[in-house]
């Protein structure tokens, strides 16, 4: 379903991101894991056509994001770290008006509007405007907008921060159910990106540990967590290992910080 | 091409539901009524006073037209001017601010059907403005005899030229994600473009002096208004909206690879 192949992004002399080559199967669910500034968001971005590579390229559902850019970004609902929302629509125009510029074809667009809204929980407020609604209203709102067209792949940028334990546990029951549902709607391909160890531990069948910029880890959960390991101490590990080889100082800090961020809700 | 009418009728929508689109459309009924106004009282006065001077040389050259109506529509186009940064300033840079450009520019969408359904949005609006000034020479119709034609050409002018300015907005809007610059970059440049002519003159060069005057659009609006409908005065207003939305692609095309 998503095929990269040495992407890379620089920015002059920075490089965000570095070769990273990777594929993901039908049905899968993948945590893009690694700290703030890792290159998460920009391979992300790469993926959806919204930054163009400087190097390397992918597939989306076996299109080309260079040669066939319409047909893939068609294949992909793509939920940015916030959510892009016009505050002033109420949330079924918005729905709506999602659905019309991804080509939903007119006759089944007003059924997948419906659909987009029940899973996620926004029937009751469909008819309210978007900028009064609560963070947790909002990231819902831009979840439906990411699968109003039933796209084959979903990318999910950080799409449980800000919002309470609550929320969470929907958003997860939400995106696992995309992943395999139980009949009648089609199986999507979900590569969500966290910071939050529990949150891969909860919906993911297999990490891709991202860090400055380079793929670190590329496997199963269960391999990973094996022989007693927690995914705490491999991200730690992992992490920390680089780190320290590029700058001695920032070694004592990093694992701390990432650690921090760990420690979020279950 | 078929989702420049979405993208259009969001946009359309959007200044229907803020504030912006009623103000603009109550300031500028207010504007119009009153430069109509200045401009039939001026007339008048005028007529009674060559009559009186017994001036009718004078007299015979005036019609409603070309000393009232034709001041009201460059008065007009002047108001329409001021109106343009405020209806254009937030097409492209605030879809920046509110991270929608991810959505455009992820969605299905070419980037061409992006910068015409914002720039259809747009004209669309100033085309109503437009209707407003057309009803207060309709007036004109009831009382005395102005000529159709004439009249309808100025409208045409004025239509065109608000097309101009919508196109150099909305490229100013594509440069920033600041609303205040954009509205800035579109005023100045529009009141630049007004003062063109009279730069020339101060110049002396005649050559410099003729481009710049080509290059205003009120030159070609004067031309419209005064009824002469010209293949080149047209070929000019397509020309300047035609660079301008192929300038705003460009621009939002090259910030991707930055």
């Amino acid at each position: 379903m998503i095929e990269a192949r040495g992407l890379s992004k620089r920015y002059g002399d920075i490089v965000a991101v570095d070769d990273v080559s990777f594929a993901v199967g039908r049905g899968e669910v993948v945590g893009f894991l690694g700290p703030n500034g890792a290159g998460k968001t920009t391979i992300m971005r790469m993926l959806t056509g919204f930054l163009p590579p400087t190097d390397g390229s992918a597939k989306i559902a076996g299109h080309d994001i260079f040669e066939e850019p319409l047909a893939a970004r068609r294949s992909v609902g793509y939920l940015p770290e916030t959510p892009p929302l016009y505050p002033e629509m109420t949330v079924s125009a918005y729905v709506a008006y999602v659905a019309r510029i991804k080509d939903v074809p007119r006759a089944r667009r007003r059924a997948a509007v419906d659909r987009a809204l029940e899973r996620c929980g926004l029937g009751e407020v469909r008819g309210r405007v978007i900028g009064t609604l609560s963070k947790g209203f909002r990231q819902r709102v831009g979840l439906a907008q990411a699968i109003v067209h039933d796209p084959a792949v979903l990318i999910l940028d950080e799409p449980t921060v800000g919002l309470d334990p609550l929320q969470i546990r929907e958003i997860r029951g939400l995106i696992a159910e995309l992943a395999s549902p139980e009949q009648g709607d089609a199986q999507h391909t979900v590569i969500l990106s966290t910071h939050i160890l529990p949150e891969v531990e909860a919906i993911c069948r297999r990490v891709i540990l991202i860090h400055q910029g380079r793929k670190a880890i590329d496997a199963p959960l269960e391999e990973l967590t094996r022989g007693g390991h927690s995914l705490d101490e491999v991200f730690a590990r992992e992490t920390t290992r680089d780190v320290a080889e590029a700058s001695p100082a920032a070694a004592g800090n990093a694992p701390d910080a990432v650690m921090g961020s760990g420690e979020g809700p279950a | 091409m078929k989702h420049v009418a979405s993208v259009a009728g969001r946009e359309l929508r959007g200044l229907f539901v803020s504030p912006v689109a009623y103000v603009v459309l109550a300031l500028f009924s207010v504007a119009a009524g009153i430069f109509f106004f200045a401009s039939t009282a001026l007339f008048s006065e005028w007529v009674m006073r060559l009559t009186s001077y017994q001036a009718f040389d004078e007299l015979a050259r005036w019609n409603l037209n070309d000393q009232l109506i034709g001041q009201f529509y460059s008065s007009m186009s002047v108001i329409l001017m001021l109106a343009t940064p405020a209806l254009t300033m937030g097409l492209l840079a605030s879809e920046k601010t509110n991270g929608t450009e991810e959505l455009l520019l992820t969605s299905p969408l070419t980037i061409w059907e992006i910068v015409l359904g914002k720039f259809v949005a747009v004209a669309f609006f100033t085309a109503a403005l437009v209707t407003i000034i057309g009803l207060f020479p309709a007036l004109l119709f009831v009382y005395g005899d102005p000529e159709l034609g004439k009249t309808l050409s100025g409208l045409l002018g004025l239509l065109l030229i608000s097309w101009t300015y919508v196109s150099i907005g909305l490229f100013a809007s594509s440069l920033t994600r600041s609303l205040v610059i954009a509205f800035l970059l579109t005023f100045v440049f529009l009141i630049v473009m007004l003062i063109l002519p009279a730069l020339g003159q101060l110049g002396g060069a005649s050559g410099s002096a003729e481009l710049l005057t080509w290059i205003s659009a009120d030159t070609h609006l004067t031309q419209l208004v005064g009824g002469l409908i010209d293949t080149a005065d047209l070929a000019y207003f397509a020309v300047m909206i035609g660079s301008f939305l192929v300038l705003t692609k460009a621009s939002v095309e090259s910030a991707r690879w930055r």
